[in-house]
């Protein structure tokens, strides 16, 4: 028994290797709830969230975006529309409406550079998030979360707009 | 138990098994946020759980078609469906709302799925029993022990 669950162990890290969307091993995966539950609402108004639906894309907190936009380890992605985008958005973000985008294939060729890619909207709810981190999904990028709170929160935590510091990261933007 | 019937019941649960292993492997990231989403693993280890989990499928499924080690691959499905079991109770009596993400789907678990669950159980014991070892079905030698 121990040989057969001791061979299955190393079978299953060779498809993981294998495997066209692999899990990321060594980094740490939170559950719906811990990353931010089941609601983009703000940290203030999470005690009221539920859990995660499963077919939503894994939260990510606005601190731990923050760090990892400041680092360069993410790339992201703007799914408002068209006016909110050139209104502000984080730094070096790339412009993908629900929609679809002209120049999006290039796009995803640029975010495969990235280990993660955040995905947000404008709304709480990140529903449009969500759709977009989906269509990202299904494009091949592997790792891909919505971030908590949206752009509100972004915002609100100060982090870096599309002047910011986060302009090193050498992704340019992909214009409307 | 009829030979007929404990051969079918061994290749149904090997079946079931490595088709549940190949809906996971497409997207071994899904089944991992699936596994954290139980909240019984630690994070860092969730993805090394998860593969490990489907490695395990998959071995123990084709063991159980070949009819090779059918008897450990049988007692192992049976110990991971104990686990799986523990911990769908578990993550319902606490109120996660949770995918099972027991075939690569996002159905929600409910008290069906922990039914479901320990059905399959009783099926694995039911083909520990009645499997043979190390070898496959062919008789053994004369004078040979048969593997435990």
């Amino acid at each position: 028994m121990a040989l057969l669950a001791a061979l299955g162990g190393a079978v299953g890290f060779a498809a993981n290797a294998l495997s066209p969307h692999p899990a990321v091993l060594g980094r740490a995966v939170l559950s719906a709830a811990e990353a931010g539950g089941g609601s983009c609402s703000m940290p203030a108004a999470t005690s009221t969230s539920t859990a995660l639906a499963p077919w939503k894309a894994s939260r990510i907190s606005v601190d731990e975006a923050k760090g990892l936009c400041t680092a360069c380890l993410a790339g992201f992605v703007d799914a408002r529309g068209a006016h909110e985008f050139a209104h502000g958005h984080i730094a070096n973000a790339v412009h993908l409406p629900p929609a679809g985008h002209p120049d999006e294939a290039a796009a995803v060729t640029q975010l495969r550079t990235y280990p993660l890619v955040v995905v947000y909207d404008g709304e709480y709810t990140c529903a449009v998030a969500d759709d977009v981190a989906m269509r990202l999904r299904r494009a091949g990028l592997t790792d891909v979360r919505v971030l908590q709170g949206a752009w509100p929160g972004w915002v609100a935590a100060q982090g870096p707009a599309s002047a910011g510091i986060c302009g090193v990261c050498g992704l340019p933007e992909v214009k409307p | 138990m009829t030979a007929l019937a404990a051969s079918a019941a061994r290749l149904v649960l090997g079946a079931l098994f490595f088709w549940a292993s190949a809906t996971k492997v497409p997207d071994m990231a899904a089944f991992a946020e699936s596994v954290a989403n139980y909240r019984v693993v630690p994070p860092a280890l969730v993805p090394a759980a998860a593969a490990a989990v489907v490695g395990i499928e998959i071995v123990a499924g084709a063991a159980l078609l070949a009819n090779v080690w059918a008897r450990a691959a049988a007692w192992v499905l049976a110990a991971l469906l104990a686990v799986f079991t523990a911990g769908l109770t578990s993550a319902l009596a606490r109120g996660i709302d949770l995918a099972c993400g027991c075939f690569g789907g996002n159905s929600p678990a409910t008290g069906w799925t922990v039914l479901r669950d320990v059905l399959l159980l009783a099926l694995a014991v039911l083909v520990a029993a009645t499997a043979r070892g190390r070898t496959s079905s062919r008789s053994p030698r004369a004078g040979a022990v048969p593997a435990g």
